[in-house]
C-alpha cells in the first residue's frame, strides 16, 4: 500500500498521461470499430448469407490471440499507436457487428410489414424505426466491445503505444506488485466508468446519441490532428525493453546524441516491449536504436550461434558479425557492465567464510542452502553446469520465484541465491556477489543496436555512442537501478547524473 | 373501384389463390371472410403489393396496380394490421403521423392531424398524444392503429383481421367505430376476418373464400338467405349455432353464492353482459328461481378457465 502511494505521488503525472493514452486509444478504436461494424450490419441486414460469412470472419479474427495479432501487424504497419488501434478495432468489430445485425434482424416482422405497407422510404424506415428499435442491442454490443478494448489495450504497451499496460508489464517484468496493481485497478476502473457512460448513452434518444458520437469524432480527430501538427519533427527514435535499466540507457543515448548533434532530435520510447518486438520494430524501421545484450543476440536473435562463448570479447565479436551478415545491422561497442547470472551471499556470510569467488564455495559447500530461480536451477547455463564446472555440491538447493529469492536470503531461510548482476536488490539488501573466476556464466553486455542504413546516413552517431563503450560498471548500474526502482527517481535524471559525474556531458 | 382479373398466387408447395375474379366498388365496406388458409389475407396483401400475384392483374381505378409508383400506391391505401404493430419507439402522435412525416408535412400540421384523429375516435389528445404505445390497452392501441391508417386520407383502407386479438367487448366497440368511420369518411374499406359474425355485422358486400377460391360474393342478406353451396351454408350455420352463452351456464356449474342484494341481471343475460357488469362492480347479482345469487370476477374467470380446458 505504501509503495502504491509512493508511486502515485512520484509518478502521478506519468500515470495521468498513461490514462489519457489509454482512453485515447480505446475511444478511437471503439469509434472506428463502430463506424465499420454498424454500417456493415445495415448493409448486410437483408443479405443473410453474406452476413453469416461476415459473422464467421469476425469470429475468426476474434480467436487470434492478441499478442499474435500484434506480432503479425508489426512488419506491416510498424509499431506504436497505429497497429494497436488496428488490433483493437479488429477485436471490437465482432461484438458490435453481431449485436447490430441481431438487433436489426430480430425486429418484429409485423413492424417491418407496417413500415413497408405505409410506403416509408428505405432511409426513413432505417432511421425512424429499425435503428431506434435495434439501439439497445447496438449499445450493448458497443459496451461489450468497450470492455474488451480497455482490457486488450493494456497489451498496446508491448508495442510502444503506451497506456496503462505500461504499468502492468513493468510490474510483471520488475516484480513490482504496486505497479501491477496500479495498472490493473486503473484499467478496471476505466472499464467501469465507460460502461456507465455507455449505459447513460443508451438511455438517450437516437438523435442525441448521434450528436454525442459526432462530437466525439470531431474532438478526437481534431486532437489527433493537432498532436500530429504540433509534435516536433523527430529524426531518431531510441527504444528500450521493459524495466529501469534500458530506460536509463536510452536516456543516456538521448543526452549524448542531442548534446553532440544539436540539430538531431531524439525520441525515447521506454518500456517498449520484449526482445522480439524491439528487434522486429528495428527491422521494420519503426525505431532506430535500442540497447541489446550480447548474450541475448546469440541466444535468441541470430541463427546458428547457440553455443555462446564464455569470453565477453569473443561473444561480442561473434554477435556483431552475425548481426551484420544476417540482418545488415550495426552493433556498436558494449559497455563495461555484465548483466548476467551471478551468485550472491550476505555480507556477514561472506566475511565469516572469506568468500570472494565462486571457487571459494567449495570449502563450505556442506553449509550452503541455496535458493534458485526455477530457470537457473534447470538451464545448462545455470546450476547444473555451474556445479559441474566448479565441482560443487550444496547441502540443499530449492527453487523459488525470483522476487521471493532475495527476501529468503535476507530472512535467513537460505544463504546463497542466484541473481542478475545489476539487480538493485543486491545493493538494497547489502549482498555480496561472488566472482565467476572460472568464467562459467555466459557474458551479457549491453551495446547499442541499429541498422547499418542508419549508421551510413548518420556516421556521426558512432563516435557519440561509443563514448559509453567500456563505461558503466556493474556497480554503477546496480546503483542506478536502485535509484530508479527502489527510490523511484526519474530514469532521465539518474542517466544525466551519471553522464555528468563521468565527464561525458557538461 | 378495385378489380381482380384472373389472379393466381402460387407458392412452391401450394396454390394460395386460384383464378380469382372480384370487383370491389368505390366507397364499399367489403369483407373477405373464410377459414384459415382460404387466401383472404393473401388477397388483401396483393392490393398494396406486400404480395405480388403469380398470374393475372389487379386494377385500381382502371389502372394496373403494378403500373403505379409503389410508394404512391401504398400512400393511397391505409393499412391496419392484425397485431396492431404500433412502433414501440414512437409516441402515439408520431405513430399516427408517420406517413405524413414521410410525405414531409410540417411538424405542426402533423400534430394537429394526429390530435384531430384521436378526438374522432374518442381518445383525449391531451392524455394520449404523447404517450408510448405500451401504455395503452389493446383496444386503445387498435384505435390508434386504425386512425394511423387514415392519417393521410387514403382512398382505400385495408384491414387484416384487425380485431381478432381483442377481447369481445373491445371488439364490439371497435366494430361500431369502423362502421361509423366508414360512414363519415367515404373511403373504400376492405376488411379481412375469419369470423362470419363480424363479416355479417360489418360488410356491405361479403366475399366468402375457401382454399383460394371465392365461394360466394353478395350482401349479408344474399348470403344468409341464398347460400351458394354447402360450404357457405355450413360456415353460416356454425355461426348461427353458436348462441351467446348465458349466465345460466355458470349457475349450472355451481358458481355464485346466495345473497340478499337486489339483482341486476337475469339467468338469460349473456356472459359478456356479466363481464361488462363486473367491470364496474366487484360482484354482480343475478335473479334466479331460488333467489338472488352473487357472481364475482373470480367466478367468471374460473368458469372461462374451465371452459378453456374443455
Amino acid at each position: 500500500m505504501q509503495d502504491i502511494l509512493h508511486i502515485l505521488k512520484t509518478q502521478g503525472g506519468d500515470i495521468v498521461h498513461s490514462i489519457g493514452q489509454h482512453i485515447g486509444l480505446s475511444l478511437i478504436s471503439l469509434l472506428i470499430a463502430a463506424l465499420i461494424a454498424i454500417p456493415l450490419a445495415i448493409l448486410l441486414m437483408n443479405h443473410k448469407r453474406s452476413a453469416n460469412i461476415m459473422l464467421q470472419i469476425t469470429s475468426i479474427l476474434q480467436t487470434i490471440p492478441s499478442l499474435a495479432l500484434l506480432g503479425i501487424l508489426i512488419p506491416i504497419v510498424g509499431i506504436g499507436t497505429v497497429p494497436s488501434i488496428i488490433a483493437l478495432v479488429i477485436y471490437a468489430v465482432m461484438p458490435i457487428f453481431q449485436n447490430t445485425y441481431a438487433g436489426l434482424t430480430t425486429i418484429d416482422p409485423n413492424l417491418e410489414e407496417a413500415a413497408t405497407a405505409f410506403g416509408l422510404s428505405r432511409r426513413m424506415k432505417l432511421f425512424r424505426i429499425e435503428l431506434p428499435l435495434a439501439l439497445p442491442m447496438i449499445i450493448s454490443g458497443i459496451r461489450i466491445a468497450m470492455v474488451l478494448i480497455i482490457g486488450t489495450a493494456t497489451l498496446a504497451a508491448l508495442i510502444g503505444a503506451g497506456g496503462l499496460g505500461t504499468y502492468i508489464l513493468l510490474g510483471i517484468e520488475t516484480n513490482n506488485n504496486a505497479l501491477l496493481i496500479i495498472g490493473a485497478v486503473l484499467s478496471a476502473l476505466l472499464a467501469l466508468i465507460f460502461g456507465a457512460a455507455i449505459d447513460w448513452l443508451g438511455r438517450l434518444s437516437f438523435k442525441k446519441v448521434g450528436i454525442i458520437l459526432a462530437t466525439l469524432v470531431v474532438l478526437i480527430g481534431g486532437f489527433a490532428g493537432y498532436r500530429k501538427i504540433a509534435s516536433p519533427e523527430t529524426t531518431i527514435t531510441v527504444a528500450g525493453k521493459m524495466g529501469s535499466e534500458p530506460e536509463i540507457l536510452i536516456n543516456m543515448y538521448k543526452d549524448l546524441i542531442e548534446h553532440d548533434h544539436p540539430r538531431m532530435k531524439v525520441a525515447t520510447k521506454a518500456n517498449f516491449g520484449g526482445t522480439s518486438f524491439l528487434f522486429k520494430a528495428l527491422k521494420s524501421g519503426s525505431i532506430d536504436i535500442y540497447p541489446e545484450f550480447t548474450g541475448t543476440v546469440l541466444e535468441s536473435l541470430v541463427k546458428g550461434q547457440k553455443s555462446a562463448s564464455h569470453d565477453p570479447t569473443k561473444t561480442y565479436q561473434v554477435a556483431k558479425s552475425a548481426l551484420k551478415s544476417q540482418y545488415r545491422m550495426a552493433y556498436l561497442k558494449p559497455m563495461a557492465y555484465q548483466n548476467g547470472y551471478d551468485l550472491a551471499v550476505t555480507k556477514s556470510f561472506a566475511a565469516k567464510y572469506h568468500l570472494k569467488t565462486i571457487s571459494d564455495l567449495t570449502a563450505v559447500e556442506g553449509k550452503i542452502h541455496a535458493g534458485f530461480d526455477p530457470d537457473f536451477y534447470q538451464l545448462k547455463d545455470g546450476y547444473p553446469g555451474l556445479s559441474k564446472t566448479y565441482n560443487l555440491k550444496f547441502a540443499s538447493a530449492k527453487t523459488m520465484e525470483p522476487s521471493i529469492r532475495y527476501k529468503a536470503i535476507v530472512n535467513g531461510k537460505v544463504n546463497l541465491v542466484d541473481g542478475y548482476t545489476t539487480d538493485p536488490e543486491i545493493q538494497e539488501y547489502h549482498l555480496v556477489t561472488l566472482k565467476d573466476d572460472k568464467r562459467f556464466f555466459p557474458p551479457y553486455q549491453g551495446a547499442p543496436l541499429m541498422t547499418e542504413k542508419l549508421l551510413t546516413a548518420h556516421p556521426e552517431l558512432r563516435p557519440t555512442l561509443n563514448k559509453l563503450a567500456g563505461k558503466v560498471t556493474t556497480t554503477d548500474m546496480q546503483k542506478m537501478n536502485y535509484r530508479v526502482t527502489v527510490k523511484h527517481e526519474k530514469a532521465a535524471t539518474v542517466a544525466r547524473d551519471y553522464l555528468k559525474s563521468h565527464g561525458l556531458l557538461d | 373501384m378495385i378489380e381482380f382479373k384472373n389472379v393466381s398466387k402460387r407458392y412452391t408447395t401450394n396454390q394460395a389463390i386460384n383464378d380469382l375474379n372480384l370487383t370491389i366498388p368505390t366507397g364499399d365496406f367489403f369483407v373477405l371472410v373464410g377459414p384459415s388458409g382460404s387466401g383472404k389475407t393473401t388477397t388483401l396483401k396483393m392490393l398494396n403489393r406486400l404480395i405480388e400475384p403469380t398470374d393475372g392483374n389487379i386494377y385500381f381505378n382502371d389502372k394496373r396496380i403494378i403500373d403505379y409508383d409503389l410508394k404512391q400506391l401504398r400512400l393511397q391505401m391505409g393499412y391496419v394490421l392484425q397485431n396492431i404493430a404500433l412502433f414501440p419507439n414512437l409516441t402515439i402522435q408520431e405513430n399516427i403521423a408517420i406517413q405524413a412525416e414521410s410525405l414531409g408535412w410540417p411538424r405542426k400540421e402533423r400534430i394537429e392531424r394526429a390530435r384531430a384523429l384521436l378526438k374522432q375516435v374518442d381518445l383525449d389528445p391531451d392524455k394520449y398524444a404523447t404517450r408510448m404505445p405500451s401504455e395503452l390497452s389493446g383496444g386503445e392501441q387498435q384505435r390508434v392503429g386504425i386512425i394511423r391508417a387514415l392519417a393521410i386520407k387514403p382512398k382505400v383502407v385495408l384491414m387484416d383481421e384487425p380485431f381478432s386479438a381483442l377481447d369481445p367487448i373491445s371488439r364490439k366497440q371497435l366494430q361500431d367505430l369502423v362502421l361509423r368511420l366508414h360512414k363519415e369518411l367515404s373511403m373504400t374499406f376492405v376488411f379481412v376476418t375469419h369470423d362470419m359474425h363480424e363479416a355479417l355485422r360489418l360488410g356491405q358486400h361479403i366475399a366468402v373464400m375457401r382454399l383460394g377460391h371465392i365461394q360466394q360474393v353478395g350482401t349479408s342478406q344474399d348470403i344468409m338467405e341464398h347460400p351458394a353451396n354447402d360450404f357457405v351454408r355450413g360456415f353460416f350455420e356454425t355461426e348461427q349455432a353458436v348462441q351467446p352463452e348465458t349466465i345460466q351456464r355458470l349457475l349450472d356449474h355451481g358458481y355464485g353464492t346466495a345473497t340478499a342484494a337486489a339483482p341486476s341481471l337475469s339467468t338469460t343475460s349473456t356472459v359478456s353482459e356479466l363481464a361488462a357488469a363486473l367491470k364496474t362492480t366487484s360482484a354482480a347479482v343475478v335473479a334466479t328461481e331460488s333467489g338472488s345469487r352473487e357472481l364475482s370476477t373470480a367466478d367468471l374467470l374460473d368458469y372461462l378457465a374451465m371452459k378453456e380446458v374443455d
